[in-house]
């Protein structure tokens, strides 16, 4: 809200250093955002509140001014006005329940014009572009009071007027020229033939003031604030007044605004105002009552404020004491702080006067609660570091599909489609992954592209599914790896094995499978469960681990000691047929004798494979002829393979 | 003796295998001096060769014992000096692993949370608008809701998370207090994507419940959080400030390191740095969890996390983070 200071000055007396006033307003719930000078003024720019739609005003700004430097307001002008049921020459007929209250009259023999300097430099230093001296005066009224009102040429708007919801696809061309198109739930002021304003938030071109105008008619109402918010945000019409309509704006205020316009318009001389005016206001609100007890406000804030102070603090508030004990008080609220409700909304009251900064910064002192971090937090920590150990980069990526990669975007565990954004803000946020390979292909080509030797990335997220009219989350480690002209599936399957190592999971099996636009790919297998899939596209290699699937899993961490007596080492080398799967020729001699510790595949030409064998017992040192035995078995086991 | 003390005197001062061996012949080979000293013996008398015998024996020891002394010292010359060393030679590289900028900052504030009893969750991204919006005070029509615009994967009811809050009123729902959790994910909004706004964002939240928290105890936590992040040096700024979800509501603000709150560009001319929204838990959300509020109060707060972020690791714009662009070896 953009206050010039000199307004400000007009309703509350200020302290003599604006950095005094800007703090504790900022400390109080109004932070300044910016100050600059227009017209040589100084004007303090506060960031709104939402919930302070009576501070979307110089005047609701000089309350909090009063109350926060205990320093009384100054006395405002109003011209009070006759309240009737009816204005002469025109029936105004509401027909909608979101109206809440209206104040109409009619004004005569109207002095249109240019506005005089002072009206024009203030609505210029607020920010708002001057029309004429009407339009001009009832924007000024709505930034003094916080109000908004409209006047009409009265004598184009006929003599029938009414409030009602529109009928879908009723037009109205806005003042700015816009046509809008409207919905059946939209309030509008209308006559018997057309729309005339959307209600809180624009009027329309043809029947507003212009120089010809000879007759005004003034409204200022209070609508249900829900109903202007989809109006105002459904035709995207957030102006001036669409703002306060939006938020809790008090009915009471209506008449505060009303009387000050009719002040202004009287004593400059604008026109004559009919004796009586048009107060619609079915169900007046009164102010209501919150108690607020004295050690809830001390547990509760942390501080144990002086309860004369607070009282004082309160009255400056303009809440009135009702009733009150040793231990509690009632207050009544007045009826603009449509943001008071509950005793802890009036605790904020006293404690923002009393001051945010000197609540005392106290050190947690309740018993600490029992740890309930759950183990998939713990294991995507470790799994992170598992990884960058392996000499892997950490990347996180877009959940949304890259357009470029979308065919690529597919489920690869089950069946099911994807998730998809229906209100799209841009091209490419509509597909949501149903796999981390598309971004990790993309993140690996980028490296390929700014000519790296070698891409070794993971990314540890989410994939998202739709299935069977359910969302499903699952939580996957990716792992990417590509070397400058090395054909490196071995390399890539050490490292998984090295993750699997350090994941300390029994046994996972690597199994062949087909699925189409990847190459090479392949199951991971734990005790017959999926636990992940890899592949290759083009010559980057890539796997996808589901982490839930793994949860606890891990088996205990252990160590081995160097056995007593050496192992007995030598190279064998056999011939393997094609189409063998050689995990499974190692595998048979691993199990052909309990003394072979250890088997690594070492090398191969052509179909001659080497492995290099560990014969090992725990009592002896091996023999010859004791080796020669069980290379017997390990060559027989093979063949039967 | 004079060739006893000559050869020794050389021997000293050669400082190759080559001058030694050749050494070695010019006195102790078959036509080297000693040999022709015993030579030499043969025209003395039995006296005099019996003395002189006995001192070329122990010459030739001498010379053979200071040879191999020689010997040892060339060896071990030259395993320490004679081949070229350059310690300068860039070593064979071995590539380390980085953890994404989000990762660290996240790591170090569960860190800093961890010593003050908090426990770390998660929840999920895809949320209902009753987990989303309503249950956090957030009724359809909330002049609030605008601030936060979502992204919808059904009109109204599914959405994607805006805000780890969401994550707050699975646990307010589900977990039994007194509880301290903290939670770090991504949220989404709908926001058209530029160096400075991303519709993709990291948020950090934490909340408490317990009989007994109050004010004072939020902003103790923040403060030891705010300074054990930031440093003993920075300012904070706890304010009032509205947030729907919380009543009182408070802001945390940090002061601006650029121009030590004098105001400047990175700060909007303000001085300080909005940091972290936070506050007591709104009673109508404890009501709405069937928890009394005069007998059990909460706080909770978040922020954003990108900013943060970006500040540390001198990142400009907020696309960096999630597409792939940082580099991690420098």
């Amino acid at each position: 809200m953009r206050i010039p200071i000199n307004w400000l000055e007009e309703h509350v007396k200020l302290p003599g250093k604006l950095s005094e006033l800007t703090n504790r307003l900022t400390y109080a719930g109004h932070m300044l955002d910016k100050i600059d000078k227009v017209n040589e003024n100084t004007v303090i720019d506060l960031e709104l509140r939402g919930n302070r739609a009576d501070c979307y005003s110089i005047m609701g700004i000089a309350k909090e001014v009063s109350a926060l430097f205990k320093t009384p307001l100054k006395n405002v002008d109003l011209l009070k006005i006759k309240s009737a049921q009816k204005i002469k020459d025109i029936n105004i007929t509401v027909k909608s329940r979101y109206l809440q209250r209206v104040m109409s009259v009619k004004i005569t023999d109207a002095k249109i014009g240019k506005s005089p300097g002072w009206l024009k430099d203030r609505l210029m230093e607020y920010g708002i572009t001057s029309i004429n001296n009407i339009v001009d005066l009832t924007n000024y009224v709505m930034v003094e009071t916080g109000q908004p009102m409209h006047a009409f040429d009265f004598d184009k708007v006929g003599s029938d007027l009414e409030i009602r919801t529109a009928e879908k696809n009723e037009k109205i061309v806005t003042f700015l020229g816009d046509e809008i198109v409207l919905d059946k739930d939209d309030l509008v002021w209308a006559n018997k033939g057309s729309i005339l304003s959307v209600a809180g938030a624009i009027g329309g071109k043809n029947h507003s003031i212009s120089d010809d105008t000879k007759n005004v008619l003034l409204e200022a109402a209070s609508y249900d604030q829900a109903n202007i918010r989809r109006t105002v945000h459904r035709h995207n019409l957030l102006t001036d007044a669409g703002l306060r309509h939006e938020k809790d704006l008090d009915p009471n205020l209506v008449e505060l605004g009303f009387c000050r316009f009719l002040y202004l318009l009287d004593k400059n001389g604008w026109g004559d105002i009919a004796e009586s005016a048009l107060d619609f206001y079915p169900k007046p609100i009164h102010p209501w009552k919150v108690s607020l007890n004295y050690d809830y406000l001390k547990s509760f804030s942390g501080v144990d404020i002086n309860k004369e102070n607070l009282k004082a603090d309160l009255k400056w508030l303009n809440f009135i004491t009702q009733e009150e004990t040793a231990e509690k008080i009632d207050v009544l609220c007045p009826t603009y702080r449509t943001d008071v409700k509950l005793e802890e909304d009036l605790i904020e009251e006293i404690i923002r006067l009393y001051g945010y900064e000197k609540i005392p910064a106290s050190v947690l002192s309740l018993e600490t609660p029992e740890n309930i971090t759950p183990d998939y937090v713990n294991q995507e920590i470790e799994l992170k570091n598992h990884m960058i150990h392996m000499g892997y980069d950490e990347v996180i990526s877009s959940p949304f599909v890259i357009p470029d990669y979308q065919k690529l975007n597919f489920s690869l565990s089950e069946k099911a489609s994807p998730v998809t954004i229906i209100n799209r803000p841009s091209p490419e946020i509509e597909e949501m992954r149903m796999t981390l390979i598309p971004s990790l292909l993309g993140f690996v080509k980028k490296i390929i592209n700014e000519r790296g030797e070698e891409a070794r990335i993971f990314e540890i997220g989410k994939i998202y599914f739709q299935k069977n009219d359910k969302y499903i989350e699952k939580r996957v480690l990716g792992i990417s790896y590509w070397k400058k002209s090395k054909k490196g599936f071995r390399k890539f399957k050490g490292y998984l094995d090295s993750l699997i190592k350090l994941m300390r999971l029994a046994d996972i099996k690597f199994k062949a499978i087909k699925i189409p636009q990847i190459y090479n790919s392949y199951n991971l297998i734990l005790n017959n469960e999926i636990v992940g899939v890899g592949g290759q596209i083009d010559d980057i290699y890539f796997a996808e681990i589901y982490l839930d699937a793994l949860l606890g899993k891990s088996e205990k961490q252990k160590v081995n000691l160097w056995q007593k007596y050496p192992p007995q080492i030598e190279d064998l080398t056999i011939k393997i047929p094609k189409q063998v799967e050689i995990g499974k020729v190692i595998q048979s001699i691993k199990s052909a004798n309990k003394m072979i510790s250890k088997v690594t595949f070492t090398d191969r030409y052509k179909d001659n494979y080497t492995f290099r064998i560990y014969y090992q017992h725990s009592d002896k040192t091996l023999g010859d002829k004791e080796v020669e035995e069980i290379r017997k078995v390990i060559v027989s086991a093979v063949k039967k393979q | 003796m004079n060739i006893k003390n000559q050869s020794i005197a050389r021997i000293t001062e050669i400082g190759s295998q080559t001058e030694l061996s050749e050494l070695k012949v010019e006195f102790l080979g078959r036509k080297g001096k000693i040999n022709k000293l015993i030579k030499d013996i043969k025209r003395l008398s039995d006296e005099d060769k019996k003395e002189a015998g006995r001192a070329i024996n122990d010459t030739k020891a001498a010379i053979e014992q200071a040879i191999q002394s020689k010997i040892e010292e060339l060896e071990t010359h030259k395993l320490l000096h004679v081949k070229w060393f350059d310690p300068t030679v860039p070593g064979i590289p071995y590539k380390i692993g980085h953890l994404h900028p989000t990762t660290i900052v996240v790591n170090e504030m569960f860190d800093i949370f961890k010593h003050l009893g908090f426990s770390i969750i998660e929840g999920p991204e895809i949320e209902s608008d009753l987990y989303n919006f309503e249950k956090l005070n957030l009724p359809k029509d909330h002049p609030a809701r605008s601030l936060q615009d979502a992204l919808y994967v059904e009109d109204p009811e599914v959405v994607l998370r805006t805000h780890t809050s969401s994550v707050e009123v699975r646990a307010l729902s589900t977990i039994k207090p007194p509880f301290r959790l903290v939670v770090a994910g991504k949220c989404y909004r709908y926001e058209k994507v530029n160096a400075s706004n991303n519709a993709i964002f990291y948020q950090f939240q934490g909340f408490s419940l317990q009989s007994g928290l109050s004010m004072a105890d939020l902003k103790g936590t923040l403060f030891y959080f705010a300074k054990s992040f930031f440093g003993e040096k920075r300012e904070f700024r706890f304010r009032c400030k509205y947030y729907p979800e919380v009543e009182p509501g408070a802001g945390l603000d940090i002061n601006c390191a650029f121009c030590n709150k004098k105001g400047c560009q990175v700060c909007k001319g303000r001085g300080w740095i909005e940091m972290l929204g936070s506050g007591m838990i709104h009673p109508n959300i404890l009501q709405g969890m069937g928890y009394d509020p005069k007998k059990i109060s909460g706080f909770a707060f978040g922020m954003g996390l990108d900013r943060i972020v970006m500040d540390r690791f001198g990142i400009k714009d907020i696309r960096s983070l999630y597409n792939g662009d940082i580099q991690y070896d420098l």
